[in-house]
């Protein structure tokens, strides 16, 4: 399930220190941040290198049409530093997924925060976007 | 501090009553008044600009600094080229560097993009032909002013950026940047920027960097799994 999404707030108890990484790219070059976004989905693979980790989920429409959508977070030494491991997100958990569209249209988006929906462990997700609420 | 004063007033008693002292033993009591700055420390984890806004001091750009850094496309972004950052810009960034310290060279080993920059404290100067080798690091060179180590950088190369968000400089940039155990755990880092081309005085700013404990560093090769590159699209003017 995909909706457009008001940025978030991080929240008192969060898993994770939630403050902004570092990326090895400006945010604006590639993310719109007029474009937040909330997604539900599988994850299929976890992409635990640098100099970002990347993983991708399985989302399905309201049609039933199921596309794959790959999700950026931070750079492995910070995220591992705020209790992520690789195998944090495995194939096969449901996430929910706050982030920002990319610019070139492609089924990519920056994350801020995912929740593991099997135990609702909130992982901050180390956005470049500077402006994210923190 | 007041523990580091003592002992050093200490040692220097020792070595004026000592005026026969091998020098051997005057290199071990020099080498002991410097303060000690191994270890790891965390990087400053913000864009220079933005804290500069934050104290209410803006970067004061000469007329042709400001057209740059209105205009910059921050797709052209060098580290989004997986090339290194400049010699602060390693500081200022988020990732921690570790301190290697001995009485000829002090060297940082940083995390970010594996830089490694050594500050030559021998006594040498730059040289003569470094401004036709330019290096992303730039070429460092170090004394001692009490309990603060002083590093005099220049020749950076003009393709790093200050920050994430489009500082830009030029080949004329001259660092001086300023280290100083404020507590054991605390290393207050103070940088000056003189670039006549870009800004029309030097401007400094100064944070504080905290001694980390309990991790290491960990490898960072940007051009392991580069995805972004493709997708990068040009900024609008600010």
């Amino acid at each position: 399930m995909i909706r457009r999404s008001r940025p978030f707030l991080c929240i008192a108890g969060v898993v994770l220190v939630c403050a902004p990484l570092w990326a090895h790219h400006a945010f604006e070059a590639e993310y719109d941040r007029n474009q937040p976004v909330t997604m539900t989905g599988t994850v299929t693979l976890m992409e635990w290198m640098n100099p970002h980790i990347y993983f991708f989920i399985d989302v399905e429409d309201d049609s039933g049409n199921v596309t794959n959508w790959a999700v950026e977070g931070g750079a492995p030494n910070g995220l591992y530093r705020r209790g992520w491991r690789k195998d944090s997100l495995k194939p096969g958990d449901e996430v929910v997924v706050d982030g920002w569209l990319a610019r070139d249209g492609s089924n990519s988006l920056n994350s801020s925060t995912v929740v593991r929906s099997s135990d609702n462990l909130r992982l901050f997700a180390g956005t470049s976007n500077r402006e994210a609420d923190n | 501090m007041k523990v580091f004063t003592t002992v050093a007033a200490f040692l220097s008693l020792v070595l004026l009553a000592g005026c026969s002292t091998p020098s051997s033993d005057t290199q071990v009591a020099d080498e002991a008044v410097h303060p000690d700055l191994r270890g790891l420390w965390a990087g400053g984890a913000r864009d220079i600009g933005a804290m500069m806004e934050e104290i209410g001091q803006p970067i004061p750009f000469t007329d042709f600094g400001r057209e740059r850094w209105e205009n910059v496309d921050l797709a052209l972004n060098p580290n989004g080229y997986c090339l290194p950052p400049g010699p602060q810009r390693a500081i200022t960034g988020p990732s921690p560097f570790l301190i290697v310290q001995t009485d000829d060279v002090i060297a940082f080993l940083h995390e970010n993009h594996g830089m490694y920059r050594p500050i030559y404290m021998d006594g040498r100067g730059h040289p003569d032909d470094i401004l036709d080798y330019p290096q992303f690091r730039g070429h460092s060179i170090g004394s001692w002013e009490g309990d603060t180590l002083v590093v005099d950088t220049i020749a950076i190369d003009e393709r790093t950026w200050l920050d994430s968000y489009g500082l830009e400089h030029s080949l004329g940039l001259h660092l001086v940047e300023r280290f100083r155990l404020s507590d054991p755990d605390t290393l207050e880092y103070s940088v000056t920027f003189e670039d006549p081309e870009f800004y029309r005085e030097p401007w400094t700013l100064t944070i504080d960097l905290e001694r980390q404990i309990g991790t290491r560093l960990i490898e960072y090769v940007c051009s392991e799994n580069e995805r972004d590159l493709v997708r990068l699209r040009s900024t609008e003017a600010r």
